[in-house]
């Protein structure tokens, strides 16, 4: 696969000798852009360890892993192919968590122009860009809010703008659903999947939540470090 | 970019000011505590200036008249006047004492002096020089008199006929001038007990009450209550000759001691307020390091709240050293507001002590520095903390 997520043989093993603890053993997973997969797997079961290693936060013990078509990490070649770790999750990933972190002191148009100028760019494209996603995602009449002016469904959606705010191949979702009621959650859900398909990212949902398990047409069940791949229903959003 | 920490100031600027204002009190002691000092140091000058002479000539071997007890004939000013280079030499006492208003007292240092001598009151803010040899004063308006008001100097009382200002001891007691033979009355004369005592004694005498020698213990009695000290004798140097070389020859010829103007400032300066100036010293270190630890503990407790924030924001790619300048900037803010806010508060709160406080700009521009070093060091704490985030605790698990 060239573009998406594509994970071979990922290993990650915390601690040495008699303690050593493998939070996950031999994982594989491919994500087609455009494509919205679930994680599922009860509480250490290694779904979190797996986001951060794909997050380029924790280093894998082995493995390949490819973003966007470009191969960011290989055991073989001696470990990440980038030094420059923070401008890799700048560039190629979005990140969407349990709760929004927006950040409080910024209003909602510099939360999502805040990447963008990161990364170098103009703040007027910047907030051109910001106001490009707001208006997709339906709070750009909240564009000069403060984070602590919104609702928690609006909040969720300014995040979800800041993770596209760079154009990255690849957004990771910390069970984005977790603090809303069912409807919020679906909408945030029907969000996704219209971003995925809109701008070909390859999002990776972590959740528990059961109400929107049946959405995702392909889903990962993580036990005891290791994936299996399950067809989903893919159940439309109503 | 988007300024993070001016966003953040913003965001709270009420928790901000509010601090800055603490600080800034805080600074506003610190620099009223230097401009105790320096007023302490003006007055000795203003001291020196005001008496409008060259050299003091004082007792021998003392350090007189301001810093030690002096006491000299007050005849000795002629045979000054007669050395070369002497332009004028005169009388002066100085005593500090409790003067009486009415019911209130004021304490004040009673300068004796001589009109249109060196040690007169070189100008007025009211009222007139004295005119009459007796009972007549000019104060510092310190002091709290008023023209015409009355007050009491040992067992004399004195109109107040003129107001000078910025003529105080090297103690901040303003100054009350009044004619050289009532100060040295005033200064030196016993009581009426003491006196009626002494008489007793003297006729009880019989080498001074002989009889057959009239008119001797009325002498002795006479010479008894008749007191011929000053203090110090003022000296103006004449053109053409310099202060040091008239006041070595009065060291060589008169034996006493002679101090020119430098010598003098150095006396007050140096050796009278000098434990006063460490204290003061004392009291600036102290005020640093607790400014220092108020700053480095709110930007700490402010950094610790933006943990979550903190991880986000390196999470998605900001680098440290912005995130260390946001801290740093933020530190530098919370100092200038509390610079601001104390150079405001010192400047309204100084005229309101009852000691000269003296704010020089160099000392709020030294302080200002010292402010924004004390800021950087504290913030490092919080820069140390915030580095140290991983941002790995933005993700959950």
């Amino acid at each position: 696969m060239d573009a998406g997520i594509h994970i071979e043989g990922l290993s990650k093993r915390y601690g040495a000798g008699d303690t050593a603890v493998d939070a996950l053993k031999e994982v594989n997973m491919s994500i087609a852009p455009g494509e919205v997969v679930g994680l599922v797997g009860p509480s250490g079961s290694g779904k979190t360890t797996l986001l951060k290693c794909l997050g380029a936060v924790i280093e894998p013990t082995r493995g390949r892993m490819t973003l966007g078509g470009e191969v960011i990490y290989d055991s073989e070649q001696g470990g990440w192919k980038t030094k420059d770790l923070r401008a890799l999750r700048r560039d190629r990933i979005g990140f969407i968590f349990q709760a929004p972190y927006l950040i409080p002191f910024l209003d909602v148009t510099d939360n999502v122009a805040l990447l963008p100028m990161l990364a170098g760019r103009a703040n007027g494209v910047s907030r051109a860009r910001a106001q490009e996603l707001l208006q997709a995602l339906d709070v750009a009449h909240r564009a000069k809010a403060q984070p602590s002016e919104l609702s928690g469904g609006e909040q969720q959606r300014v995040s979800i703008a800041r993770a596209l705010a760079n154009q990255p191949p690849v957004i990771l979702a910390d069970e984005p659903t977790a603090p809303l009621d069912s409807q919020r959650a679906l909408a945030v859900m029907r969000i996704l999947n219209q971003m995925a398909s809109q701008y070909q990212t390859a999002i990776i949902v972590v959740t528990h939540d059961e109400k929107i398990i049946p959405i995702f047409k392909r889903i990962y069940h993580i036990r005891d470090g290791r994936t299996v791949e399950e067809a989903g229903e893919g159940r439309q959003i109503s | 970019m988007i300024s993070l920490a001016g966003r953040d100031i913003l965001h709270s600027w009420g928790k901000f000011v509010l601090t800055g204002i603490g600080l800034g009190l805080l600074i506003g002691a610190t620099l009223t505590m230097a401009g105790v000092y320096r007023g302490m140091v003006d007055d000795a000058q203003v001291l020196l200036t005001n008496s409008g002479a060259d050299i003091w000539v004082v007792q021998k071997d003392t350090q007189g008249p301001y810093a030690e007890a002096s006491n000299i004939r007050d005849d000795v000013y002629r045979s000054v006047l007669g050395l070369p280079g002497v332009a004028q030499a005169a009388n002066v006492t100085y005593l500090t004492m409790q003067v009486l208003h009415g019911a209130r007292e004021s304490r004040s240092m009673v300068v004796g002096f001589e009109p249109g001598q060196p040690g007169e009151p070189t100008y007025l803010v009211a009222g007139r020089r004295l005119l009459r040899g007796h009972y007549e004063a000019i104060a510092d308006v310190k002091a709290g008199f008023r023209l015409g008001e009355r007050i009491r100097i040992r067992r004399h009382d004195y109109e107040v006929v003129g107001l000078t200002q910025r003529t105080v001891s090297s103690g901040g007691d303003p100054m009350v001038f009044i004619p050289l033979k009532d100060a040295q009355e005033a200064q030196f004369l016993k009581d009426n007990d003491a006196i009626i005592a002494d008489r007793a004694r003297t006729a009880a005498n019989p080498s001074l009450n002989r009889p057959g020698v009239p008119g001797l213990l009325d002498a002795v009695n006479a010479a008894q209550t008749v007191n011929h000290s000053v203090n110090a004798v003022l000296v103006k140097v004449g053109a053409g000759s310099t202060a040091e070389s008239v006041a070595q020859e009065i060291r060589r010829w008169k034996h006493l001691q002679a101090y020119t103007r430098v010598q003098m400032e150095e006396i007050l300066v140096a050796k009278l307020i000098a434990t006063s100036a460490k204290q003061i010293a004392m009291f600036l270190a102290i005020l640093t390091v607790v400014s220092a630890a108020i700053v480095a503990f709110i930007i700490y407790t402010m950094t610790l709240g933006k943990i979550r924030e903190i991880a986000v924001l390196k999470l998605i790619g900001t680098r440290n050293r912005s995130i260390a300048g946001m801290i740093l900037q933020q530190a530098l803010g919370l100092g200038l507001i509390g610079f601001i806010v104390g150079k405001i508060a010192a400047t309204l709160w100084a005229p309101a002590f009852p000691k000269y406080v003296l704010l020089e700009s160099g000392d709020a521009l030294r302080a200002f520095v010292v402010v924004m070093l004390v800021c950087t060091l504290a913030s490092t704490l919080a820069i140390r903390a915030a580095l140290k985030v991983d941002p790995a605790e933005a993700i959950g698990g």
